[in-house]
């Protein structure tokens, strides 16, 4: 069954169009990496695949449901970790996930489990703001995992993680569909095996990642 | 998913932050205290004038503390980019409005705890039960919409200059209802149930107004 499934998706941001016709299936379970030079249209893509935009025009369904109409229902399913890791520099990293449980509407319990996984229960005490910054990349990836989404949704995680993080991540990942937004071609062969790649918000196509040619 | 939940969630994460940082309150509190300094040497105050010259120094203080209190509510999410984390949770745009805003009021509440003793310690004129209801009918519908435009100026790197031209023009009923009210509970002549009710009506409306408008600031 397809998880994702997006046809001629595009966004204009005033004038300039960051996303032109972009179509794409992804089946469930399936893991993605989106590839692609600054400014190709990756954060756009995946801010409409995580609902957080509406695209200007395009069909996107989610897991079956509309994810414009169903957008709310569909917050469930899906986990998102942006560029930025957007924590609470004031409150600790359980403080910081406790808050999201709340909005969430899921257990509190499930702090400790998500910290663990994401290897983070020594800092769990620690003010985000005397986090190192993968650490911070580490919680925001712990938030995005709180409510069991089906669908994770990362804007290059790589950025400020180290390797043991990306094993961590691979973990995370496990079961569920994804897609990662990324520069490290090495990084997107090690967790994805399809890739897709855009070029000024084109897509120039989908590959295993033995055979993209940029 | 409880919007109730939601909205003191989102409440009482801005005061445990504020509450950690201590960025806004002693800041706000010594900007009260100073307006209220400034008004006491500014005009020749005896106990006949008072009453007509501390209203005014009462809502100058408090306007300007509201806009620097309600200024730093959604200003703060969007340079943590954490607006958009809380946007892609199932809970409603409305409750989080509705979070935040009931933040920035406790924040203006702990601001008027300072501002209504100091004001009678320094003009002389009476403290009263009336004068905080006032104070307080006022503070809610001032920060429904105070709240909304925060949000609207957000994005916008000119906020602070933006944020004053747009509110304080729908600040003025509150001003005009309020001020009415807060000069019958110093003793000068008007209807203080009259303003009182106005303060109330204009309550109702624009809390109901903004939680409508909410929806579509907050949403993308």
């Amino acid at each position: 069954m397809s998880m994702v499934v997006a046809n001629g998706l595009t966004h204009r941001f005033g004038r300039e169009l960051a996303l032109d016709g972009v179509d794409l299936v992804l089946d469930t379970g399936e893991h993605m990496a989106v590839l692609g030079d600054n400014g190709a249209g990756k954060t756009t893509l995946l801010r409409i695949l995580a609902t957080a935009l509406r695209p200007t025009s395009g069909r996107l369904e989610i897991a079956g449901l509309d994810a414009f109409r169903e957008r709310r229902r569909l917050r469930h399913y899906i986990g998102y970790v942006a560029h930025s890791p957007g924590l609470y520099p004031a409150l600790s990293a359980t403080e910081n996930l406790e808050f999201f449980c709340d909005l969430q509407d899921v257990s509190r319990s499930r702090v400790a489990e998500a910290l663990e996984a994401l290897g983070l229960a020594s800092v769990a005490h620690r003010r985000a703001s005397l986090l190192s910054r993968g650490m911070q990349q580490r919680l925001a990836v712990a938030r995005a995992i709180l409510h069991e989404p089906r669908l994770l949704i990362f804007d290059e995680p790589d950025a400020s993680l180290d390797a043991d993080a990306t094993e961590v991540l691979g973990q995370v990942m496990k079961g569920r569909t994804a897609v990662i937004a990324t520069h490290d071609h090495a990084l997107a062969n090690r967790l994805c095996p399809r890739t897709l790649v855009l070029r000024h918000g084109r897509s120039l196509g989908t590959a295993t990642h033995l055979r993209v040619v940029r | 998913m409880n919007p109730f939940r939601a909205a003191i969630a989102v409440a009482r994460k801005d005061l445990l932050s504020e509450w950690r940082t201590r960025e806004m309150v002693p800041a706000l509190a010594q900007f009260v205290v100073l307006a209220l300094l400034i008004g006491n040497f500014g005009f020749q105050i005896d106990s006949r004038s008072a009453p007509s010259i501390a209203p005014g120094i009462l809502w100058l203080a408090l306007v300007f503390a509201g806009l620097i209190a309600f200024g730093r509510t959604f200003a703060a999410e969007r340079e943590q980019s954490s607006l958009e984390a809380m946007l892609m949770t199932p809970a409603s745009p409305v409750a989080i409005f509705a979070g935040k805003a009931l933040a920035a009021s406790a924040l203006l509440i702990l601001c008027e705890v300072v501002l209504l003793p100091a004001l009678s310690l320094f003009f002389g004129t009476p403290f009263s039960a009336e004068l905080v209801i006032a104070v307080l009918l006022a503070t809610i519908g001032m920060a429904s919409l105070g709240c909304l435009f925060a949000a609207v100026v957000a994005r916008v790197r000119a906020r602070e200059l933006l944020l004053p031209l747009l509110v304080l023009p729908l600040w003025i009923p509150f001003i005009v209802a309020g001020g009415q009210a807060v000069q019958s509970a110093m003793g000068l002549p008007g209807s203080y149930d009259q303003a009182i009710g106005l303060l109330v009506d204009f309550d109702i409306l624009f809390v109901v107004l903004t939680s409508l408008a909410a929806r579509f600031v907050l949403d993308e």
